[in-house]
């Protein structure tokens, strides 16, 4: 990697020129456009290989005679998926739309109005809080996924959504800690201003500051969509019958169930790897400024 | 809850902490309560999901560490024994404590060279970046389940990563079949992910003021100089943030394994999490599975605490410092 | 009751209307009166899927009022998942059960059947013969005979003509197998066998030396040199003897491969496996028919089959039970042949004409192998601590498999574990 990195710099000076000088280190030679290339490449293989197996006809797919770049566009794998699998495929894509959404917009209630307090309003023991609030950031979950496991048993919550998407309406420290951030940088005179008006806390929240945390809150929604639909373990635990399954579980399931002579259908698998896949692509371009605005808050204000 | 936070002796001090205005006075006015109030009032839920889906919990799981418990019959007193039986009389405890460390030690320090090294590249004026930043960004936003799909045909013994190394005359081995390799068949799985810390760590490359670049050219320094001069301690905290996230989710690998390996051949890639799933829910030993869990949580505080403690020596905190 | 629905409704109703109601409908529906659909789990595959509904149909047809909810769990995540919904209390109304049985029952997860079974009138003697009793804890039943089958051996009539190898039959002894894999081996492109690697087959070569793998006392002994002996021969079929293909060799065949589909591909010339794979071979384009296991110093072989239980959640067990007996009545069971699914536990369908001489069949097979082998089915040992000594099993012979090495040593180790998992 070094040998890339110095190019020897060259020396020539123009010093009468408009445009700022390119420095010699931002240089980029043609090693450097190899090495990218090649790591794009691959980088990307999998991804071909992925769309190849997707297109593969069903005896390809049974020999497993698969190959990197396409050779055969099977698009009828496309709705093959969702009528062949014997599997309610389009099920699994509806329950992780519900699932994920339903989580989004509790942590977005949540986490807004938690952050809000933390960062506006004054109350005794507010400090030991927010320092419980950062501490909490540290505990895994395998801690508390038996007995939570136990609760929502007595709660019957067992295969049912809930377990998923009722502790999102409770938020999560990360998430308090990001808005408090974010709200701590929105200057008080709007507040100030409008308590003169007579205006209460919550409709400071309400007028004043939620339309402003717009970004950050863009932010949590996404991550906070991008982690329940992609979630394994919680549907591994709590939901039982394939009417319920998320398409992550549920594509599990299908290299499951196939006839114990005959392989997974792997194509079919291949075509809900890339359902599951590209939801999740284009929500990042759609969001991408405002992922870069968390991954700012989150990656250097973080770790103070 | 309420009248003990109130009394917390770190109360006030923390209030002089935050910096926003002198020691409060103690007789509160109206305003300061109902101000108060609705504090209380605004983070319940915080409150509720911290009492209800944290606390109580850890505290119901300390104590099922200390029985042994099916969850149907009631649960049998049997004092540390669980720990002792971790520590001390599973040899497959350990086995999934030595892969898990491996695991996280060597990808997530892989990860963040592979994400420098990349980002450093890209920090360059190279034509089409953007389109190079989207190639190696992309892999970090394929879920974990489709990510295992497709790493199965992509490590199957003549898949394509074997191909690759065909071409360089390296027989590849039977990735995940074999004890040795399917560790580190589950590093590269991981390290196709390094884009992720690639793309924060050139955002932080970045903000490095152009200055400090052109001092430096001036004084003549290489550009492997200048990397290590001006650039990395620069980029040292993202570094720093991204290794404790790393390690922390690294030793609490799950799905990847459930889904390609089981844990086998011979336990090589079991790791904590799944041993801990197992002995839950294949095993209903619940009273073991939360005293793994205990354990697990000493290893990632371990880890994290030197972390922070070596991170005095490495981490560049001037620009943050208010 | 009243009071958990109420909650429900309440959590429900600030979760916002859409999400819950499908799925909370699909699990309460029903539980509190005992009168909505059965829930019936099994595993398997498309086939399996394919032959219990259809047997469910005859089921619904007979009893209008009774609905029962078939759902398919795949095989290699059955045990945890429905060991994960017992724990969380949506256990289902009747579940398949097999070697795993005495998990459920010792825990009291599974109703004992008794006196189902006597208030049905349905002697179990009579409908399964010596299987009847076989899901037994304490003397109590705990699950009817469904499927059962001995393992049986498949063999590619072509490649054994090609080798001038004599078929194999009930009286072949283990080096007679051995000398007839060697030769139907074409180094490199063609195994005389599949592998023994699964317990079911390498467990049949213990019994059949005199070994057991847990004694008639309850305790471990897989370290006893008939059992290390047996191990041994098997493994060495592969990495010493190499007319097994390694495991490095069946992944160069492709993913997921083993010997069911390596003889349907005619890579390997014979195989052990169970009923099930008959399905799979009508469309083949050679010779092949079926044997009885062949012999150590004993006749010996392991039985697959698998009952049906009724979990502690159901609500009302004499419904459950009822489908129970009709699913394994004759008319119900004969779906199962019909199907080519699987050996029909019940007897009057195995000594049937439809058994012995299916319809399906492409040549004429030997099913009568089956019968013979019904004889010589040794009993394993179905301990609670099933999943355990699994798991000690696979834990520790994982690279020995893949890779061969020293069967005593791995049998001290697994001794070891199973000692402590059984004194638990």
């Amino acid at each position: 990697m070094t040998a890339i990195a110095t190019k020897p710099a060259s020396r020539r000076k123009r010093t009468g020129e408009r445009e700022p000088r390119l420095l010699s280190v931002f240089k980029a030679s043609p090693a450097t456009y190899a090495v990218l290339l090649v790591v794009s490449a691959i980088f990307f293989v999998p991804f071909i290989l992925m769309v190849s197996i997707s297109l593969a006809s069903d005896q390809t797919s049974a020999q497993n005679a698969f190959t990197v770049l396409p050779t055969e566009f099977e698009w009828k794998n496309f709705t093959d998926v969702f009528t062949a699998t014997g599997l309610p495929v389009g099920r699994f894509v509806l329950n992780s739309v519900l699932i994920a959404t339903l989580s989004a917009v509790g942590q977005v209630l949540s986490s807004s109005l938690v952050g809000y307090a933390f960062a506006r309003l004054r109350a005794p023991g507010k400090g030991v809080m927010f320092m419980i609030v950062l501490a909490t950031m540290m505990i895994p979950a395998q801690i508390t996924m038996i007995p939570q496991f136990l609760l929502f048993k007595e709660l019957g919550w067992v295969n049912t959504y809930l377990p998923l998407i009722i502790p999102n309406f409770f938020t999560n420290a990360f998430n308090v800690f990001l808005v408090r951030q974010f709200v701590s940088r929105i200057s008080g005179e709007l507040d100030e201003a409008a308590q003169m008006d007579g205006l209460g806390y919550f409709g400071i929240y309400r007028k004043i500051i939620l339309p402003m945390m717009w970004p950050i809150l863009t932010a949590i929604a996404i991550f906070t969509l991008t982690h329940a639909w992609g979630d394994f373990m919680g549907p591994l635990i709590y939901l039982n019958s394939e009417e319920s399954m998320p398409l992550a579980l549920g594509l599990q399931y299908m290299t499951g169930t196939s006839n114990e002579m005959q392989l997974p259908p792997w194509n079919l698998v291949m075509v809900g790897s890339i359902i599951l896949t590209l939801p999740m692509i284009a929500i990042y371009y759609l969001g991408q400024k405002y992922l870069y605005e968390m991954n700012l808050q989150g990656g250097s204000a973080g770790v103070k | 809850m309420s009248k003990t936070v109130d009394e917390a002796p770190g109360a006030a001090r923390s209030a002089r902490r935050a910096g926003r205005r002198t020691v409060p006075s103690r007789k509160m006015s109206s305003r300061r309560k109902k101000e108060a109030f609705y504090f209380w009032l605004f983070i319940s839920p915080w409150l509720i999901g911290f009492v209800g889906f944290l606390l109580g919990p850890m505290i119901a799981s300390v104590y099922i560490s200390f029985t042994e418990w099916d969850s149907f019959t009631p649960p049998e007193w049997v004092g540390l024994d669980n720990y002792a039986k971790a520590l001390t009389g599973d040899p497959v405890f350990w086995k999934a404590l030595g892969n898990t460390f491996y695991y996280a030690l060597i990808s997530v320090p892989l990860g963040l060279v592979i994400g420098v090294w990349l980002a450093n590249l890209l920090n360059k004026r190279v034509r089409g970046r953007k389109l190079f930043r989207t190639f190696i960004y992309l892999p970090t936003l394929v879920p974990l389940v489709a990510t295992a799909m497709v790493f199965k045909m992509v490590l199957a013994p003549s898949g394509p990563l074997n191909e690759l190394l065909g071409w360089f005359g390296i027989e590849g081995p039977n990735w995940l079949l074999d004890p040795t390799w399917v560790k580190p068949a589950l590093i590269v799985l991981s390290a196709w992910g390094a884009g992720g810390a690639t793309v924060l760590l050139l955002s932080a490359m970045n903000g490095i003021p152009r200055e400090l670049y052109e001092a430096a050219e001036i004084d003549g320094a290489s550009a492997w100089r200048q990397f290590w001069s001006v650039t990395f301690p620069q980029i040292t905290p993202v570094i720093f943030f991204n290794l404790i996230m790393g390690l922390i989710g690294s030793f609490q690998i799950f799905s990847q394994v459930y889904i390609l390996t089981a844990g086998g051949p011979d336990n090589a890639s079991q790791m904590m999490v799944p041993l801990l799933f197992r002995e839950a829910f294949s095993f209903y030993h619940f009273g073991y599975a939360s005293a793994v869990a205990w354990l697990l949580f000493l290893v990632i505080m371990a880890f994290t605490l030197i972390a922070f403690r070596t991170s005095r020596s490495w981490v560049f905190y001037e620009q943050e410092v208010r | 009751m009243e009071n958990k629905i109420r909650r429900r409704t309440l959590v429900q109703a600030a979760a916002t209307a859409g999400v819950a109601v499908p799925v909370l409908a699909a699990c309460g529906g029903g539980d509190d009166d005992g009168t909505g659909p059965l829930k019936m789990v099994v595993w398997g595959g498309d086939l399996d899927k394919e032959t219990y509904q259809a047997r469910i149909d005859l089921f619904e047809k007979a009893n209008p009022d009774v609905k029962i909810e078939l759902q398919l769990i795949p095989s290699d995540q059955y045990e945890q998942k429905v060991q994960t919904m017992i724990a969380g209390g949506d256990g289902p109304d009747i579940m398949q059960v097999a070697e795993g049985v005495n998990t459920y029952s010792s825990k009291s997860q599974i109703l004992p059947l008794d006196d189902y079974a006597k208030d049905a009138g349905l002697d179990l003697e009579e409908r399964f013969g010596p299987v009847g009793t076989l899901y037994s804890y304490e003397d109590k039943v705990y699950a009817i005979p469904d499927r059962s089958g001995a393992m049986i051996v498949y063999y590619n009539k072509d490649l054994f003509d090609a080798a001038g190898v004599e078929y194999p039959t009930a009286e072949w002894t283990q080096e007679d197998a051995k000398a007839a894999m060697e030769k139907l081996t074409v180094s490199g492109t063609q195994w005389g066998y599949g592998g023994a690697g699964w317990w079911p087959q390498w467990w049949s070569f213990a019994y059949q030396n005199g070994g057991q793998i847990i004694d008639d006392g309850g305790q471990p002994t897989a370290n006893s040199p008939e059992v290390v002996t047996a191990l041994q021969w098997a493994n060495d079929l592969a990495h010493k003897d190499h007319v097994v293909p390694t495991a490095a060799e069946y992944a160069d065949m492709g993913p997921d491969m083993g010997g069911d589909p390596a003889f349907a591909a005619q890579k390997v010339a014979i195989n052990t496996t169970g009923f099930w794979a008959i399905g799979g071979l009508l469309e083949v384009d050679f010779n092949w028919d079926i044997a009885p296991l062949w012999r150590g110093a004993d006749q010996a072989v392991s039985a697959f089959g698998s009952g049906l239980a009724i979990s502690r959640d159901c609500k009302n067990p004499e419904r459950a039970f009822k489908a129970i007996e009709f699913l394994t009545n004759a008319d119900a069971q004969e779906v199962i042949i019909d199907k080519a699914q699987d050996v029909p536990a019940n007897l009057e369908v195995q000594q049937s004409d439809a058994f012995l001489t299916p319809s399906w069949a492409t040549t004429p097979l030997n099913m009568a192998a089956f019968g013979e082998s019904a004889d010589f089915i040794f009993r394993a040992p179905f301990i609670p601590q099933w999943n355990e000594m699994q798991a000690a099993f696979n834990d520790n012979l994982g690279t020995f498999w893949n890779e061969g090495g020293d069967a005593q040593t791995e049998l001290d180790k697994i001794q070891t574990q199973l000692e402590s998992i059984i004194t638990d």
